[in-house]
C-alpha cells in the first residue's frame, strides 16, 4: 500500500481512497487517476476483552467485527449506523470506512463519536510513510493526537490501515420510553429534560408524524423517544422514574424491548428518511434547543427530517436543488451549527459548499495542515473543499 | 539531565523593547520584569527544572492575549502559556529568552446552559471551579484530574487532562464542544461551538492535548453532564499490589464499569491517610477505591456484585463508605496524593505511563525491583481501570545523584511501559520531562510527521519551545 | 522542594524552621486555588506558593528584604487558608511569620507606613489608648470626605476611619482582672483571655462568655498579667514587643495553672487563638518553652471547650436562621470547623453557610487598615455570598470579623453571644427573635 502510494506520489496521480465505496455518496466527488481501496486489509489483529481494546485492519467489514464484540457481551460504544438505504449503497462497510467518516449513531449523545473511541491508528501518509498514532491503552496523549485528525478526514490526510478501538460491555438490557403527539419544541424540551435527568439517558430522539409512521409499531403521531441501556432491574426503575421526569409534557408509554431496539436500529440508520430520486440529504447539528427552529426553517424551504441527539441533529431530505441546499446552509449558519451534504447528484455536489467553508485564517490552516500530511494533494482531492 | 537551547541572543538584546511593548498592552499589573518577580515564575509543578523567564504577561481577555501574540510574534519572541502552573512534566517552563503568558486572570465562566448542556468558560477558570458553579443544580464537568482543584481548564485542554473518572466519563477530549484559540500570529479563531462534531478537520482533536505547541485556548464550550442520583467509593484493601491488580483485571472483564477504580500501595495509603484521614487501611499493601453510580438500589446491586468479585481475591477488608462526608474524604486523600506525599519525602518524580492493564502485575513487580537497584522508595498511585500509572520516585532535590538516579529509575518505569505495548504519558503531556524519550515510542518519520503539523501552526516554532519533540530533529 | 541554605544560615533556629518548611513543600500548587488574593489578582506572587518562594529566595540570599517582596508578603492576609488545603502539611503560617519579622528587621518602609504601623501596634493592643484613637476617630469622620483618596495614606485613614464605630459602648467592669465564681456546683475553672481590641469594641463578648460559663458551673479567673496575647504586633512582624505581651500572659496563667489550676484557656477571640495555641512553637528555644507549650496545650476556643462541657439551651428554639461565618484563624489555623455550627444547632438556630466560606473576610488584624482596597472586595465577596442565605444574622468567632462585616442590614455577632440568649442570657441587641 505504501509503495501504491510512493508511486501514484511520484507520478502525481491523484488517488481514490476509500474502503468499500459505501460513503462515496457523501460530500463532493473526487477527480482520481486511481482507486486506491483498503478491501484486501482485512482480520482482526488484537482483541483483548478484559482490557477494552479491539484492533482490526482497516478493510475488515464492520459486521464481522460486531459479531465477534457481540459474542463477548462487548459493543462499539459509538454505535455506527449502517446508512446503506440512506446513501443508496450496497456491500456493507469497512472498519476504516466509519472512522474516515467519523460516523456515530444516537449513542454518541451520552458517549462520544466514533472518534473518542480510537485510540491508535496505523496510516500512510502523502509521502508513501507509515504513520502510527496512539497505541493500544485506554488513555495516551503522548504527541499530537493524529488519531483524531485522521478520524473523519475522510480520506484526505491519509489512509488508515489499521485501527485500535476501545470498547465497552453491551447493555444487559435495552428499554424506551415514548411520549406522543408532542410538537418539536416541547418535543425537544422533553428530550432536554431527559437528557438533564440523572437517569443516564443514551438516546434522545424526536420523529415528526411522517417519520414515525415509517416505523412498524410507532403509529402515526409525532413520537419524542428516549432510551435506557443497563442492567434489567435499572432500565425498568429508570424509566419509571424518567416517567414521572416528564410527566409535564404528558403520559408517557414504555415500548416493550423488540420494538424499542428496532426504534432505535430505524433511527440509528436513518430509515425513516427514504430519499426518492432526485432527492439530496444533508446531516446537521446546532444546540439542541435550536433544533426546532432549524426543522421548521428546512421543513419551509421544502425539505423533511427528524431529530437525534435530543434535538441537536437533524436528518434531513428533499429536493436536490441548489435552492433548497443554499436555504438549508443558511439556516444553519444563522442558528450556529454545522452542516454536511450526505448525497445529492454530482451536479448539485460538485458545485456547493458540501461543509460549511471555513473562516479565512482557518480555512488556510486547513490548506497548511493538508500540506503537512499530503503534500501533492494526491489523497481524495476536491472531497471536502474544491480545490483540495 | 535534559538541554534547554539556548536562548536567542538577539532577543536578550532587545529585552527592554519587549517589555515596553508588553507594557503598551497591558495595565502596569499585568507585566512581570523584575528579576525577584520572574523567579517564582521559573517552574511548574515539576521542580526538578527551572529557568526564570524574559517576563510575565497576565491578559485579562481575548483580544490582550492576541495582541500580546501578534507583537511577539512580530519581534520573534518564544512564548510559554501558563495556566495554574501545575504541570508534573514541565510543560510551562519557561526559557530565558521567553515570555510566560499567564492566563489566570482569565478566570470567569462566561455562559452556563443546562438545556443545551453546555458551559463556555475562560481558560483560567479552574476545572473544579467549573463544577462548582453549577453542583447546586446538579450538573458537573466530568474530567477531573486530582489536581482539579487548583489546575485550569486553559492547561486541561492543552495536556487533554484526564482523571479518576475518565473510565466512565472520557478525558478532556471527549467533553469538549468548542475553543476559542489564538495563533502565535494574533488571529482569534472559534472551533466548534455548542453544537457535537463540526464538519471539516478535527481541530478540537488535534488541539487538545498539543501541550500549547499549536495555538493558545483563551475560550472553552465544555460539555456538561447532570450528576447521577448518587454514588459511593468502596475501599477493598489487599496482601499484595499483584493480588490486588488482578482483582481490577476480573472486575472490568466481568461487565462492570466502575465510575472510577483506582490504586494505591501500602507507602501511598499512609501518606494519603496522613493527610486525609479518610480511614484508609494501613495494614494493607494495596488498596482500591471503586466507585458506582445510580440510585441507592443501584449502589447495592453493583456493590454487591463488585464484592463477590473481590472476595475471591482474600481481600484483608472491605468497606463500603456510609456518607457523603466520608466519600469526600476518600477521595481527599486521592486526589491530594502527589502532595500528600511531601510528608514523606522532600522531592518526587510523577510518572505516568499507561499500560495495558493485563500487564499490570509484571509492571508493578518489575518497579519494585527497579526501586531496589536504584535505591528509591516509590509510591504507586494510579488509575488501574484504564492502567494509567502514576509511580511516584522519591529522591532529595538537595542530593544532585539521588535526583539523577530518580531520573533514570523515571526512563526505565516508561521504557518499560512502552516495551509492555503501552506508553510515555496517559494524560500528563510529555512537556519537557519526557520529550528525549519520544523515540522511545516514535519513529523518526512518525516524529517528523507530528513536526509538520507544529509547523502548519506556528511556522518560526515560538510557541513553547524545546517542549514535546526531542531539540534534535531527525 | 531544593533550598540553598549554607550550614552557618541553618544554626539559626528560625531559618533552620523555615528550611523544613520550605522542603516539605513540592509545589503542587494546590494552595493557589484557595487563596484569597490569588482568586482576586490572579498573579502566582500573590499566592501561597509564589509567596512562599519569594520568601525562600530572601531568606537564602540573607540581603535586605526588597520592595517586591515585601509588597507581595504585606498582601497576605494570614489567612492560613492554603494550610487547610495544602496536601503536604507545609506550615506556612511559622514560614509567613519569619518572613514578616525579616522584612521587619532589615527592611526600611516608606516613614507614612512607618508611622502608620507604629502606631497601630502601640496603640490596638492598649484598651486605654484604642479608646482614646476610637473617640478621636468619632470626631473625625465628618473630615474623612476632606482625605485625599490618591494616595495609599489617604485610603489607609479612610479605612481606619470606616472601621471605627459611631458609638463606643462602655467599659465593663466584669471583663477588669477577677475571679468569677461558677453558680450552682462549680465543674471546671478556666481563664479567660479578655484581650484588647475587643474588649473596647465589644465587651458584650466577654460579658456574654463570662454569664455563659459561670451559669454551666464554669469559674472564670481573669489574672491581672494577661493584657494582650501579642498576636497583632507578631503578624506586623515585630518580634520583640510580641514575644513580651505573649511572655506576660503566659507568667500570668502559669501562675494560675500552678495556682489553683486551670481546665482550658479560653479565648473568645479566634485571631488570639491561634497565637496562643502556638506559644510552644514562639517559644521554643527560650526559657518559657515548657510553659509555653503547657499554655497552648490548654488554649481553647470558647467553642471548642462548651462542646466539651455539653453545652445546652434552656429556652425553645427563637426561629431564627443564623449564617455561620468561619473565621479564618479558627477554621484554617485552629481548624474548628464543626463546634460552632454544631452549638449553633444545639441552641435551636437554623444554621446555613456562605457559598467559599473556606474565603477571608478580608479583616485580619490590621489588614484591613492597611491593604484597604483588597479587603474591600474580601468584604464585599463574602456579604454578598452571606446575603444569599437569607439568614436574620451572621455569626463569628471573631472580633475582627465581626467589624469588618457590620454595617450591612444583617446584625453581626459572636457566636457566644447567641449561645448565652439561648442557656438564659439577655437577647442580643439589634436581634428580633422570631423572625423569618
Amino acid at each position: 500500500m505504501a509503495a501504491a502510494v510512493a508511486d501514484a506520489r511520484a507520478a502525481r496521480r491523484p488517488l481514490l481512497v476509500q474502503g468499500f465505496g459505501s460513503k462515496s455518496a457523501m460530500l463532493r466527488p473526487v477527480q482520481a487517476d486511481a482507486t486506491l481501496s483498503t478491501r484486501n486489509l482485512t482480520g482482526v489483529t488484537l482483541y483483548s476483552p478484559r482490557e477494552l481494546v479491539i484492533a482490526a485492519r482497516a478493510g475488515t467489514p464492520l459486521d464481522e467485527i460486531e459479531a465477534l464484540l457481540h459474542q463477548n457481551g462487548q459493543q462499539l460504544t459509538s454505535e455506527p449506523p449502517d446508512l446503506s438505504a440512506l446513501l443508496g449503497s450496497a456491500g456493507g462497510q469497512s472498519w476504516g470506512g466509519i472512522v474516515a467518516a467519523n460516523l456515530s449513531g444516537p449513542r454518541r449523545v451520552a458517549w462520544g463519536a466514533t472518534r473518542d473511541h480510537v485510540i491508535g491508528i496505523r496510516a500512510i501518509n502523502g509521502r508513501g510513510e507509515v504513520i502510527r498514532a496512539g497505541g493500544r491503552v485506554l488513555k495516551n496523549v503522548t504527541g499530537l493526537d493524529l488519531c483524531k485528525l485522521i478520524a473523519g478526514s475522510h480520506g484526505t490526510l491519509g489512509i488508515m490501515t489499521d485501527i485500535t478501538m476501545k470498547i465497552l460491555p453491551a447493555p444487559a438490557a435495552t428499554g424506551a420510553l415514548i411520549l406522543r403527539g408532542l410538537d418539536a419544541v416541547h418535543g425537544v424540551a422533553a428530550l432536554s429534560a431527559g437528557l438533564g435527568s440523572p437517569f443516564g439517558v443514551s438516546g434522545a430522539a424526536f420523529l415528526p408524524a411522517w417519520a414515525a409512521d415509517g416505523i412498524p409499531g410507532l403509529g402515526s403521531q409525532t413520537v419524542t423517544v428516549l432510551r435506557i441501556e443497563e442492567f434489567p432491574a435499572s432500565v425498568a426503575y429508570r424509566l419509571e422514574q424518567l416517567a414521572g421526569t416528564l410527566a409535564r409534557f404528558g403520559k408517557s408509554e414504555i415500548l416493550d424491548e423488540r420494538t424499542a431496539k428496532r426504534v432505535w436500529t430505524a433511527i440509528r440508520d436513518v430509515t425513516p428518511i427514504r430519499p426518492g430520486a432526485g432527492e439530496a440529504v444533508w446531516h446537521l447539528s446546532t444546540r439542541p434547543s435550536r433544533g426546532p427552529t432549524l426543522l421548521a426553517l428546512i421543513e419551509a424551504a421544502g425539505a423533511r427530517g427528524f431529530m437525534d441527539w435530543g434535538g441537536g441533529r437533524i436528518w434531513a431530505a428533499g429536493p436536490a436543488t441548489p435552492a433548497l441546499h443554499d436555504a438549508i446552509t443558511h439556516a444553519v449558519w444563522d442558528l450556529g451549527g454545522t452542516f454536511t451534504l450526505m448525497r445529492a447528484p454530482d451536479s448539485l455536489r460538485a458545485s456547493v459548499p458540501v461543509v460549511p467553508q471555513e473562516a479565512p485564517p482557518l480555512a488556510g490552516l486547513t490548506r497548511r495542515i493538508k500540506a503537512a500530511m499530503d503534500p501533492d494533494g494526491i489523497f481524495n482531492p476536491g472531497r471536502i473543499y474544491a480545490g483540495l | 539531565m535534559i538541554s534547554l537551547p539556548e536562548p536567542k541572543a538577539e532577543t536578550l538584546a532587545k529585552r527592554d523593547a519587549i517589555i515596553a511593548g508588553l507594557r503598551r498592552i497591558l495595565p502596569d499589573s499585568g507585566v512581570i520584569a523584575d528579576a525577584a518577580r520572574l523567579k517564582p515564575y521559573e517552574m511548574d509543578g515539576l521542580t526538578a527544572y527551572r529557568r526564570p523567564p524574559l517576563a510575565v504577561a497576565l491578559p485579562e481577555t481575548t483580544e490582550q492575549l492576541a495582541a500580546i501574540l501578534r507583537f511577539l510574534h512580530q519581534e520573534d519572541v518564544r512564548v510559554i502559556p501558563r495556566g495554574a502552573g501545575t504541570s508534573l512534566s514541565g510543560g510551562a517552563l519557561p526559557l530565558a529568552d521567553g515570555v510566560v503568558i499567564g492566563m489566570m486572570r482569565m478566570n470567569r465562566i462566561l455562559e452556563i446552559n443546562y438545556d443545551d448542556r453546555f458551559a463556555v468558560v475562560q481558560a483560567g477558570v479552574t476545572n473544579l471551579g467549573i463544577t462548582a458553579a453549577m453542583q447546586a443544580d446538579g450538573f458537573f464537568y466530568a474530567p477531573d484530574p486530582s489536581s482539579q482543584l487548583a489546575c485550569m481548564i486553559g492547561g486541561n485542554v492543552a495536556m487533554n487532562s484526564g482523571g479518576a473518572h475518565c473510565l466512565k466519563y472520557g478525558v478532556t477530549a471527549n467533553n469538549l464542544l468548542g475553543l476559542k484559540i489564538v495563533t502565535m500570529e494574533g488571529d482569534i479563531l472559534d472551533i466548534g461551538g455548542a453544537h457535537l462534531d463540526a464538519a471539516g478537520y478535527d481541530w478540537l482533536g488535534l488541539l487538545t492535548g498539543s501541550e500549547g505547541q499549536l495555538a493558545m485556548v483563551s475560550e472553552v464550550t465544555v460539555r456538561i453532564l447532570r450528576a447521577a442520583e448518587g454514588q459511593r467509593a468502596m475501599l477493598a484493601a489487599f496482601r499484595s499490589n499483584e493480588i490486588a491488580g488482578a482483582c481490577v483485571d476480573r472486575i472490568i472483564g466481568s461487565g462492570i464499569i466502575p465510575v472510577a477504580l483506582e490504586f494505591m500501595d501500602r507507602p501511598a495509603i499512609h501518606a494519603c491517610e496522613d493527610f486525609a484521614h479518610a480511614g484508609y487501611p494501613l495494614d494493607a499493601e494495596a488498596l482500591l477505591i471503586i466507585e458506582v453510580e445510580g440510585s441507592v438500589a443501584e449502589q447495592d446491586d453493583l456493590l454487591g456484585r463488585i464484592r463477590a468479585i473481590c472476595d475471591d481475591f482474600d481481600p484483608i477488608s472491605c468497606r463500603v463508605s456510609q456518607t457523603a462526608e466520608e466519600s469526600a474524604a476518600i477521595w481527599k486523600g486521592r486526589k491530594g496524593a502527589f502532595g500528600a506525599v511531601g510528608r514523606i519525602s522532600p522531592d518526587y518524580l510523577c510518572m505516568d505511563g499507561t499500560i495495558p492493564t493485563g500487564q499490570l502485575p509484571l509492571v508493578l513487580r518489575r518497579i519494585g525491583e527497579m526501586s531496589e537497584q536504584y535505591r528509591l522508595k516509590v509510591a504507586n498511585i494510579f488509575h488501574a481501570g484504564d492502567g494509567n500509572l502514576h509511580p511516584l520516585i522519591m529522591f532529595d532535590a538537595n542530593d544532585p545523584d539521588s535526583f539523577h538516579r530518580a531520573e533514570a529509575f523515571g526512563a526505565d518505569i516508561l521504557r518499560l511501559c512502552v516495551e509492555v505495548g503501552g506508553c510515555l504519558t496517559g494524560e500528563h503531556g510529555v512537556g519537557v520531562e519526557k520529550r528525549d524519550l519520544m523515540h522511545h515510542q516514535f519513529t523518526a518519520t512518525e516524529l517528523d510527521q507530528q513536526r509538520a503539523i507544529k509547523t502548519a501552526f506556528d511556522p518560526g516554532w515560538l510557541l513553547n519551545p524545546a517542549k514535546v519533540f526531542p531539540l534534535v530533529a531527525a | 522542594m531544593q533550598t540553598h541554605f549554607s550550614a552557618e544560615q541553618l544554626r539559626d533556629s528560625d531559618t533552620a524552621a523555615s528550611n523544613t518548611v520550605l522542603r516539605t513543600c513540592v509545589h503542587c500548587g494546590f494552595c493557589t486555588a484557595t487563596c484569597p488574593t490569588f482568586v482576586l489578582l490572579g498573579d502566582e506572587l500573590d499566592s501561597p506558593r509564589g509567596r512562599i518562594y519569594l520568601i525562600k529566595e530572601m531568606l537564602e540570599s540573607g540581603k535586605p528584604a526588597t520592595e517586591p517582596v515585601v509588597r507581595h508578603v504585606d498582601r497576605c492576609l494570614s489567612c492560613l487558608s492554603c494550610m487547610t488545603t495544602c496536601p503536604s502539611g507545609v506550615n506556612y503560617m511559622h514560614l509567613v511569620d519569619h518572613a514578616r519579622r525579616y522584612i521587619e528587621e532589615t527592611y526600611t518602609r516608606p516613614w507614612p507606613e512607618r508611622m502608620l504601623r507604629g502606631v497601630l501596634a502601640r496603640v490596638l493592643p492598649n484598651p486605654r489608648l484604642f479608646r482614646l484613637a476610637l473617640r478621636a476617630a468619632a470626631l473625625a469622620r465628618p473630615a474623612a470626605g476632606l482625605i485625599p483618596t490618591g494616595t495609599v495614606t489617604g485610603k489607609r485613614m479612610q479605612a481606619m476611619l470606616s472601621l471605627a464605630p459611631t458609638a463606643l459602648p462602655s467599659d465593663s467592669p466584669a471583663q477588669r482582672p477577677q475571679v468569677h465564681q461558677a453558680q450552682g456546683v462549680k465543674r471546671g475553672r478556666v481563664a479567660l483571655l479578655t484581650g484588647c481590641a475587643q474588649k473596647v469594641l465589644a465587651p458584650r463578648i466577654n460579658d456574654a462568655t463570662i454569664r455563659l460559663l459561670t451559669r454551666l458551673g464554669i469559674e472564670v479567673v481573669i489574672p491581672p498579667e494577661v493584657g494582650c496575647c501579642g498576636a497583632l504586633t507578631h503578624h506586623m512582624g515585630q518580634h520583640d514587643p510580641a514575644m513580651a505581651a505573649a511572655r506576660a500572659a503566659i507568667a500570668g496563667w502559669t501562675r494560675e495553672i500552678d495556682g489553683a489550676g486551670l481546665d482550658a484557656i479560653i479565648i473568645n477571640t479566634s485571631g488570639c487563638g491561634t497565637t496562643v495555641k502556638d506559644y510552644g512553637f514562639m517559644f521554643r528555644d527560650a526559657p518559657e518553652a515548657a510553659q509555653a507549650a503547657r499554655v497552648s496545650g490548654l488554649a481553647a476556643d470558647i467553642s471548642e471547650y462548651l462542646v466539651r462541657i455539653d453545652y445546652q439551651p434552656q429556652r425553645g428554639a427563637p426561629g431564627l436562621t443564623v449564617a455561620y461565618h468561619a473565621a479564618c484563624s479558627l477554621q484554617h489555623g485552629q481548624k474548628v470547623t464543626g463546634a460552632p455550627k454544631a452549638l449553633l444547632k444545639t441552641a435551636g438556630f437554623t444554621v446555613v453557610e456562605p457559598r467559599d466560606p473556606h474565603l477571608c473576610c478580608g479583616s485580619a488584624g490590621t489588614y484591613n487598615i492597611l491593604q484597604p482596597e483588597i479587603a474591600g472586595q474580601l468584604r464585599s465577596r463574602k456579604l454578598a455570598n452571606l446575603q444569599e442565605r437569607r439568614p436574620d444574622v451572621i455569626a463569628a468567632g471573631n472580633i475582627g470579623c465581626i467589624t469588618q462585616l457590620s454595617g450591612s442590614d444583617l446584625p453581626v455577632m459572636h457566636t457566644v453571644e447567641l449561645l448565652d440568649w439561648m442557656a438564659g442570657g439577655p437577647q442580643p441587641s439589634g436581634l428580633a427573635a422570631g423572625g423569618s
